[in-house]
């Protein structure tokens, strides 16, 4: 049987068919089974969809004051979102007063008890203007639905329409409660809708060109985008426009008018990229610049598209030049250590190839909390024969996974982070990363620099008191022999 | 004459709250138990969010769980998932105590959690035929909707649900109950080593000291599953009703005191946190009036050297010098009254709660300091920002939510309270007690030095 059920899991049996071992031989359609509801009290790394909605696709806007429609908790923890940085920069040349507005703001109604037992309407409406007065530089006004406000049934729509009206900027409501869907991926789907049922389309872009490309599901995660964006600048491309990271309320207003869109973040943002190739015809690929192959691969299919080949290839010789070299010395080191991918959604799938194939290291488990079939389908592709797959994890099957497998390294997010330093392994964030970006050429470098950091670093091998250790009565102080990060050279 | 003046806020908006939801503080008063689990009663985000913030705060792990709500129960009620999560929990962790912390979503939809509770401990006690201790594992209904009150009123349900449902009147003791406040490890530490020094033996509702600092030795570190060292056992909050006193060291968190006090006559007093000298004399003094214990001369030579370090300092550096503090009610009265004793003015302070002792303490430290003192009262982190651009200070005093704007307006930030994410340590070392505040003295004298002497550095000469 293809499926594993953990010694913890024995009285979750249901667990059992979230955890698969990959086959070369099983049926394509045998997977984990996924997008399905979590097991109460099963302590899984699963948010919430208004974290969805907020915290992954719209947070990541430049220029758009946020109004959580909560009690005052879901509006507190909206602001401490991933490291989305922001530029001045504004599609029409001009700048936007205030840098990373998107990091330093957050909003709220702050209902209180009254407000939930006779509606919260009035509250909304009242919030919403002083938010435009507060920041009158921000160029439209997104509010945000809750569990409170989903289950009092307040109307964020018509709030919103009437005040489109009245103030003279898109005011929007995003009606993703957290207790809609599974996971934070109901979240996603629901702000994807709203953006192309509410915005797509309603302006046109300053100019085009038709070189112009819609980069979807890029929420510039520690400044990925911005690398990306030197890239096809290099190769004569402009963006048009960003769905969502360093973007601007306008440039999604005008993502119709792309001649090409690149999805990057497949599991959140598929959805408007359909949406718009349907009723705008506008083609989108779907790309991987995770890793120095796929990045190269996927600058080509760009630059085949557009027709600038040549420009793609120069990229990458330049990019190459730089990073080759160093990251050679990495592959020696990182070379057969063993790792796990627990990402949130597709950097299971977007890294497991790449580590082993470039950096010669062992995945033996992947993982997403929210992953949906498409994306297991190519998780399943990526990972090698007897690797484990597993949805929705929970922390006690990590526990028993790191004491019987003990991986060399985790990449996971901040909850698991410090409980796996506590069994003595060590762990990188990939959500939000530790020190970024991980995209692209240089990216990939700097995910292989933090990974032999981490798994480098002295104190792994420091962990117990020794009373005797090995070699200490011939060698007073320090051997030579020992391997310290320091002692490498770092190609610079 | 000096005094206050309360700013209320005017908008309805709020911008970058300077408080947050019950839940957490409720969570964070279960975490304090030994093997105690938090089990949110809500969406998958009560639970993530809290232990994203707790994690970045501490940097360690925050095992809490959720009942998973979503739209079924949102119409049919949350009872299956309570029941379910309750029972999942109690198979795979064996955990000594779960509280069962209800939400915003649980709440409207009118979830009877203490019902519900009940029925599942039946359960547990039927199940226990095969499955051993189960009926031995306490579940605790705490019930925190975040449209009521903010995260401190949260603790201090949390604590008081613990104390209610655990605390069993006995032999009397001769221990003293602590009721830390949403304090730090460091914080705790202090409070029992000057309890130590005092040669009284304390009993903390409740203990996150070792569930929040806690050591890397795979060797010992349990796993399967992982659960922290320390905490307050659960016999130890049994003991509590037989204790010679309560000493609840902040002002919002001291139902758990009273609730002792009423049930089972023990005395409960109700005070600031000890950070700063008076605050802390006034802590030894509270101590001795329970217990009648000694004060020894080791405390008083850690009292004299703060004393010096003051002596040594203060004046040369820090006279005159204009202190804006925002954060939580009692930690910031505590940290408006330190500065006072240290010769600077607590010009402003901000406080994101409601807390009815808050504008009568300010009022206090107005008259005890000369100084007129601008209160923003349940107020927001916007609020702050616009007033000091309009009147500006010398330092802020905060949690790491001012660190951009102290950026901006080039104003060293000390870091204190929940959340510091972009420092570390600052959860490992306390702030209350004589030796709290020689290192908040520290850190604020070596910021001053840093931002207004090194740019002349002659005046750095001695």
């Amino acid at each position: 049987m293809p499926y594993k059920l953990f010694d913890v899991d024995e009285d979750i049996p249901e667990r059992k068919k979230h955890t698969y071992v990959k086959h070369c031989s099983d049926p394509e359609d045998c997977m984990p089974s996924c997008n399905t509801k979590t097991v109460p009290g099963s302590m899984s790394e699963r948010g919430c969809a208004f974290a969805g909605a907020k915290g992954v696709i719209t947070g990541a806007l430049k220029d758009v004051v946020h109004v959580v429609h909560s009690p005052v908790g879901c509006t507190y923890y909206a602001g401490g979102t991933k490291r989305y940085p922001t530029s001045p920069d504004m599609p029409d040349g001009s700048k936007f007063p205030i840098e990373n507005f998107n990091l330093k703001y957050v909003c709220g109604t702050d209902l209180m008890e009254s407000d939930v037992v006779f509606g919260g309407m009035k509250k909304l409406r009242q919030s919403l203007i002083d938010a435009a007065q507060e920041f009158p530089e921000a160029t439209a006004i997104y509010s945000y639905a809750t569990c409170t406000t989903g289950l009092i049934g307040d109307d964020m729509d018509a709030v919103a329409k009437e005040l489109t009206a009245e103030l003279g900027k898109d005011v929007v409501a995003f009606n993703a409660p957290g207790f809609a869907g599974p996971s934070q991926s109901k979240g996603h789907h629901i702000a994807n809708h709203t953006i192309f049922d509410r915005l797509v389309g309603t302006q046109e872009p300053p100019s085009t060109t038709p070189y112009d490309i819609g980069l979807i599901g890029e929420y510039n995660i520690d400044g990925d985008l911005w690398i990306l964006e030197s890239y096809f600048k290099e190769m004569g491309l402009r963006i048009l426009s960003r769905f969502s990271g360093d973007s601007t309320h306008n440039e999604i207003c005008f993502m119709h008018r792309a001649k090409l869109n690149l999805v990057r973040c497949q599991r959140s943002a598929t959805y408007i990229a359909d949406l718009i190739k349907e009723k705008y015809d506008v083609p989108y690929i779907n790309v991987d610049f995770f890793s120095t192959e796929y990045c190269a691969e996927n600058l080509r299919t760009i630059g085949k598209y557009f027709g600038r080949e040549k420009e793609a290839e120069k990229v990458i010789g330049d990019r190459m030049a730089k990073v080759a070299p160093e990251l050679e010395i990495y592959k020696e080191k990182l070379q057969g250590k063993k790792v796990y991918i627990f990402s949130g959604g597709p950097k299971s799938w977007h890294l497991a190839t790449p580590l082993e194939k470039e950096l010669g290291m062992d995945v033996t488990a992947v993982a997403s909390q929210f992953e949906h079939e498409d994306g297991y389908v190519k998780m399943k592709k990526r990972v090698k024969e007897g690797a484990l797959i597993v949805d929705d994890p929970n922390s006690m099957e990590l526990e028993e996974m790191i004491s019987k497998d003990r991986p060399d390294l985790i990449l996971a997010g901040i909850k698991e982070k410090y409980m796996a330093h506590k069994l003595g392994v060590p762990t990188i964030m990939i959500h939000s990363y530790e020190n970024g970006p991980y995209i692209g050429f240089e990216g990939f470098l700097n995910l292989a620099k933090d990974m032999y950091s981490y798994i480098y670093n002295p104190i792994w091998s420091m962990l117990e008191f020794e009373e005797n250790p090995a070699g200490s009565e011939e060698d007073e102080g320090l051997t030579e022999s020992l391997e310290t990060p320091n002692q490498v050279e770092m190609g610079k | 004459m000096s005094g206050i003046n309360v700013i209320e806020k005017e908008r309805t908006l709020i911008v970058n709250p300077l408080k947050t939801c019950q839940p957490l503080g409720a969570m964070y008063a279960v975490m304090g138990v030994h093997h105690g689990l938090p089990m949110v009663h809500g969406s998958q985000g009560c639970s993530t969010f809290v232990r994203y913030n707790f994690a970045r705060h501490f940097r360690e792990p925050a095992e809490i769980a959720v009942s998973s709500l979503h739209e079924d129960a949102a119409v049919f009620g949350g009872r299956k998932n309570i029941n379910a999560g309750i029972k999942n929990l109690a198979l795979r962790f064996k955990p000594d105590l779960i509280g069962a912390i209800t939400t915003c979503s649980s709440e409207i939809i009118g979830d009877d959690v203490f019902g519900f509770v009940d029925t599942t401990k039946k359960e547990l006690k039927e199940m226990s035929q095969e499955v051993k201790g189960l009926d031995k594992i306490e579940v605790i209904p705490i019930p925190t909707p975040s449209f009521v009150g903010n995260h401190f009123t949260g603790y201090d349900i949390g604590v008081k649900s613990l104390v209610d449902a655990l605390a069993e009147p006995g032999e009397p003791t001769e221990k003293v109950n602590l009721i830390p406040g949403m304090v730090n490890p460091g914080d705790i530490r202090e409070i029992k080593h000057i309890l130590a020094l005092l040669g009284i033996e304390g009993l903390l509702l409740t203990d996150t000291s070792d569930p929040f600092d806690s050591p890397l030795r795979p060797s010992v570190t349990p796993t399967e599953p992982y659960f922290p060292k320390g905490g307050t056992s659960v016999d130890e909050i049994r003991d509590s009703a037989n204790s010679q006193g309560t000493i609840a060291l902040c002002k919002y968190a001291g139902s758990g005191a009273n609730s002792l006090e009423k049930k089972y006559d023990v005395p409960a007093i109700i005070e600031s946190p000890p950070i700063g000298l008076q605050n802390t004399d006034q802590f030894l003094r509270n101590l001795k009036k329970l217990t009648d214990c000694e004060i020894p001369d080791s405390i008083l030579d850690e009292r004299g050297m703060l004393v010096d370090l003051i002596a040594d300092n203060a004046a040369r550096y820090l006279f005159d010098r204009k202190v804006a503090i925002y954060g939580d009610p009692d930690m910031t009265t505590g940290m408006a009254r330190f500065v006072g004793e240290l010769g600077m003015e607590p010009t402003m302070v901000c406080t994101g709660a409601n807390s009815k002792t808050f504008a009568p303490d300010m009022e206090k430290i107005s008259k005890e300091t000369g100084c007129d003192i601008d209160v923003l009262f349940e107020q927001d982190m916007r609020s702050f920002e616009v007033y000091v651009k309009e009147n500006p200070v010398d330092l802020m005093i905060g949690p790491s939510d001012g660190r951009l704007l102290a950026q901006n307006l080039g104003i060293p930030l000390i870091r204190v309270g929940f959340p510091v994410y972009d420092r570390i340590g600052y959860h490992r070392h306390p702030i209350v007690g004589y030796n709290g505040a020689a290192r908040l003295m520290e850190l604020i004298t070596n910021s001053v030095l840093e931002k207004y002497y090194e740019p002349s550095h002659w005046k750095l000469q001695q």
